[in-house]
């Protein structure tokens, strides 16, 4: 028995659906590596861009609604097709949150101060790689359908937390030793706190992920690294 | 060829198709009606008889009998005296010759319609009444036309004194035309004027009676044996190419097969609606079984798979919800086959009913004759008077098949309606 | 916690056969008390055959040969000397296309329990006609005409007459043999909704085309393919995740 839809209509549909999210996913992948840019070296050309990328992202948002929709109506799916649709619909949510948070990361870029400690730096690039990483993995775990790459991911947000944790911790000290840095070291705390956030929601797309593949929902609760004492 | 010349061809073709079918309706209906025309112009005139007006004066001396006598008793008693009396008052006869010829006149039961008339009314003795006396068959065939006049006399049956004493009737209004009763009480006759299809309708009516009771039953049990019991094999489709070969086979073959079991092996009574009734049963069975099996096979198994799934057992829903839908079929096809059992001639006459029968049949084995062997008795008669009669039965009979057969299709209607 | 409800009927082995050709292979499929089973699968999978051998239906077919076994309640029910008229009193059957007797709503009703003697008094059947019309939500609409012939009702009107004549003899089961595929929309919810209230009374066996009445209808369902039961489980679980790709195929359109 073939694995094709007998109604060529209902398959070309669901294919459509996949690549859109598929390519929502690229863009917000680029995204995200654009507004680590902007954020590390002040990078003006990253914020054009990224502006502009939202736009993008924010359509398809609506294109994959639309299709959705349509799916639900016209076809009724069943099963994998079913959870297929539905993980669509949740993962280019979450995917829509990741651009958001990238966008306001780059929005409030200000111009780097000369005394910036490398181990901060470096803290916050590693926290970023960390995300990066993290979306483009769980990005090829939906393209290839790959269950333990996504299980990976989702098990990695603990190393977010961590991450996210040493970042923080670098950032206050900064800011408790030179209180003229208030306004930047501010902003550093937000940027900081929503790539910890990109890290949740790419763990929501993991865990769609894994449903989408086994039927199942994944048992127990998230790993959870240390928590930032508010 | 273009479409508008194919379109033209089909419209022409169709048209002369319409043409040749009302042709042949017409044609059908012509002769239908020539048919029809030709019988009744013949039979209508067989209704009625030709009377002759008399006073008749019931002589005490001439009667031997008191009033208050027995019905037996005048029955008994000789009405001979009173009754030539009467007739020869009605003109005056010159001699012994013309006398007779007056007598001749009347019919030879003229005595029997006296002593009738005297039945019914007890207090005729010493009285004066006028009676209509029916006339001879002669005097009714020249009444009602058909006799020509202007013969000569050696070539007539009747004679030029007859004549005389008819047109001397005729102007004193003393000859009429009442309604024929004798046609339907009476027996046979030789005498045409007295002849009826009283004996030939109850021995018909008690042959097919026979035939119902014995085919019906029967019939309608062996189809639904065959049709819903029966396993399928070659056995039962032996017997199904049978029964529609049997419905086949010219009805004169049972006739010989009566012939030789009924009445020479058993030895029943020959010429009696009992034989008769057999044999119609023997040939109307197949008629029946095949509309009966039809109409069962007819019933959808929807209706059966129902009764089943109900918890009927096979019996049940065949008995109580196939039978009955069946039933509308059923009885038309019975209908129709008794309808065709009326008409069978060739059976019967083998079995003997062409014997002269003056009686009417009181039971199913009393010999009788029936309607359509009655037709052909009379239609092998010289008299003219048979002739109308002949076809006056043949009327009768086409009457009730008629009747027979809307039946059948009123039946059918009325219970297809309440299926529906 | 869910409760699991008992297995009324139980087949195991069972094989069909009509003449040389095998219409069903190795059945083994339980099915539970007040519980509705939906039967899913392509045309001539067997599915109609199987529920014909719980009410011993396969019987009026001469070629047709049934060997296994088949429980209900623990009573074999292929025993030759088994009464088929008293099994079919406690399996009634629900057929595709409505079929009415052609006698009036009255007689419908009661032809059953009067085969039966469940009803000797007129007033008893009055009962039980007006019974199995409420139960069957029909009595509102055909109170006032008991007399009129069944047949003048519409579809889904006398698709649910028929139900009421199943139901008129109190069967434990309820066979239904694809009874909305002639029946509109509405016809169809008004009986999905019946169903939905007689699984609290009946076993309820139903063999579906349609997919998602199967869904909406059933709480165990079971999938045959060419004679064989491939897959079966609790509904939810055959329609979003089930376990056999035959299964997944045939649901979601993969027909090859």
């Amino acid at each position: 028995m073939s694995n094709e839809h007998t109604v060529k209509s209902y398959e070309e549909e669901l294919r459509y659906l996949i690549d859109s999210v598929i390519k929502m996913g690229s863009l917000t992948e680029s995204q995200l590596v654009d507004s680590m840019d902007a954020v590390i070296k002040v990078d003006k050309d990253s914020i054009d861009k990224i502006i502009k990328s939202d736009d993008e992202i924010n359509k398809f948002r609506s294109k994959i609604d639309t299709q959705i929709m349509t799916l639900l109506v016209k076809r009724a799916p069943m099963a994998i097709d079913l959870r297929e649709t539905i993980s669509s619909l949740k993962i280019s949510q979450d995917l829509e949150r990741i651009g958001d948070l990238s966008k306001s990361n780059a929005k409030k870029v200000k111009p780097l101060p000369l005394d910036l400690p490398e181990e901060l730096l470096g803290n916050l690039k590693r926290l970023g790689e960390l995300v990066i990483k993290q979306l483009n993995d769980v990005l090829d775990s939906y393209v290839n359908k790959n269950y333990d790459k996504a299980k990976e991911v989702w098990e990695k947000d603990e190393q977010v937390d961590d991450l996210t944790y040493i970042a923080m911790e670098s950032v206050i000290d900064f800011l408790s030793k030179d209180k003229k840095n208030l306004d930047f070291s501010t902003h550093l705390i937000f940027a900081t706190k929503n790539l910890e956030r990109a890290g949740d929601h790419i763990t929501n797309i993991a865990e769609s992920i894994c449903y989408l593949i086994k039927g199942e929902y994944l048992k127990g609760s998230r790993p959870k690294g240390k928590v930032i004492q508010q | 060829m273009t479409k508008e010349e194919r379109l033209k061809k089909r419209h022409s073709a169709e048209k002369r198709f319409r043409f040749y079918g009302l042709a042949s309706i017409f044609v059908a209906l012509l002769f239908v009606l020539i048919l029809v025309h030709n019988i009744f112009s013949k039979g209508s005139s067989a209704f009625m008889k030709t009377a002759i007006n008399v006073e008749v004066f019931f002589d005490q001396e001439l009667l031997e009998i008191k009033n208050g006598a027995t019905e037996d008793q005048i029955l008994e008693a000789d009405f001979y005296d009173i009754t030539i009396e009467s007739l020869l008052k009605v003109f005056p006869a010159q001699d012994l010759d013309q006398e007779n010829q007056l007598i001749d006149l009347f019919t030879t039961d003229a005595e029997i319609e006296i002593k009738r008339a005297f039945l019914e009314n007890n207090n005729l003795i010493g009285k004066k009444i006028n009676l209509e006396i029916t006339a001879s068959d002669d005097i009714d065939q020249l009444h009602k036309g058909n006799y020509p006049r202007d013969l000569p006399e050696d070539r007539r049956r009747i004679s030029d004194f007859q004549l005389i004493i008819y047109d001397n009737l005729v102007e004193n209004k003393k000859i009429i035309k009442n309604f024929n009763n004798y046609f339907f009480k009476n027996g046979d006759s030789r005498d045409p004027e007295l002849a009826g299809i009283g004996g030939a309708l109850i021995g018909s009516f008690y042959s097919i009676i026979i035939c119902l009771l014995l085919a019906f039953p029967v019939a309608v049990l062996a189809s639904i044996y065959l049709e819903e019991f029966a396993p399928k094999n070659k056995i039962t489709d032996f017997i199904e190419i049978n029964i529609n070969n049997l419905a086949a086979v010219p009805s004169i073959v049972y006739g010989l097969l009566a012939l030789q079991i009924l009445l020479a092996t058993i030895q029943l009574p020959r010429s009696t609606p009992l034989v008769a009734g057999i044999t119609l049963a023997l040939m109307t069975l197949p008629r029946i079984i095949i509309p009966c099996r039809a109409s069962l096979k007819a019933v959808p198994p929807s209706i059966r798979e129902g009764a089943l799934a109900v918890g009927a057992s096979k019996f049940q829903s065949v008995f109580h919800h196939v039978v009955p839908l069946a039933l509308p079929g059923t009885l038309s096809g019975t209908i129709i086959g008794l309808a065709q059992a009326l008409g069978e001639t060739a059976p019967l006459i083998l079995i003997g009913m062409v014997a002269f029968v003056v009686d009417i049949p009181s039971t199913p084995i009393d010999p009788s004759s029936s309607l359509p062997v009655q037709v052909y008795l009379w239609s092998e008669s010289a008299e003219r008077g048979f002739v109308e009669k002949t076809s006056a039965t043949i009327m009768m009979l086409l009457s009730f098949l008629i009747v027979m057969n809307f039946l059948a299709v009123y039946l059918r209607q009325k219970f297809e309606k309440r299926w529906n | 916690m869910e409760l699991m409800n008992n297995v009324k009927i139980k087949s195991k082995n069972l094989n069909v056969y009509y003449g040389e050709k095998q219409a069903l292979f190795d059945v083994n499929l339980d099915l539970n008390e007040k519980e509705v089973t939906a039967l899913i699968g392509p045309s001539g999978c067997g599915k109609s055959t199987f529920i014909r051998c719980i009410n011993r239906m396969n019987d009026v077919i001469d070629i047709c040969k049934v060997s296994g076994n088949i429980e209900i309640d623990g009573v074999e029910i292929n025993d030759k000397n088994l009464d088929v008229v008293s099994l079919r009193e406690r399996v009634g059957m629900v057929f595709q296309k409505p079929n009415p007797f052609p006698k009036s709503i009255y007689d419908n009703i009661s032809y059953g329990p009067k085969i039966h003697g469940k009803g000797e008094t007129k007033s008893e059947l009055d009962e039980i006609v007006e019974n199995s019309l409420k139960k069957a939500a029909l009595w509102e609409e055909v109170k006032d005409r008991l007399d009129e012939p069944g047949t003048g009702l519409s579809g889904g009107q006398q698709q649910r007459l028929c139900i009421a004549r199943a139901i008129s003899v109190n069967p434990e089961v309820i066979l239904m043999d694809e009874p909305c595929s002639a029946l509109d929309p509405i016809a169809t919810a008004k009986i999905e909704e019946l169903i939905d209230e007689l699984k609290k009374t009946y076993t309820i066996v139903i063999v579906t085309h349609s997919m998602a009445q199967a869904v909406r209808v059933s709480q165990k369902t079971g999938f045959f393919h060419l004679g064989k039961l491939i897959e079966v489980g609790k509904t939810e679980k055959i329609f979003k995740n089930p376990d056999n790709k035959m299964t997944q195929d045939y649901i979601t359109g993969r027909f090859g």
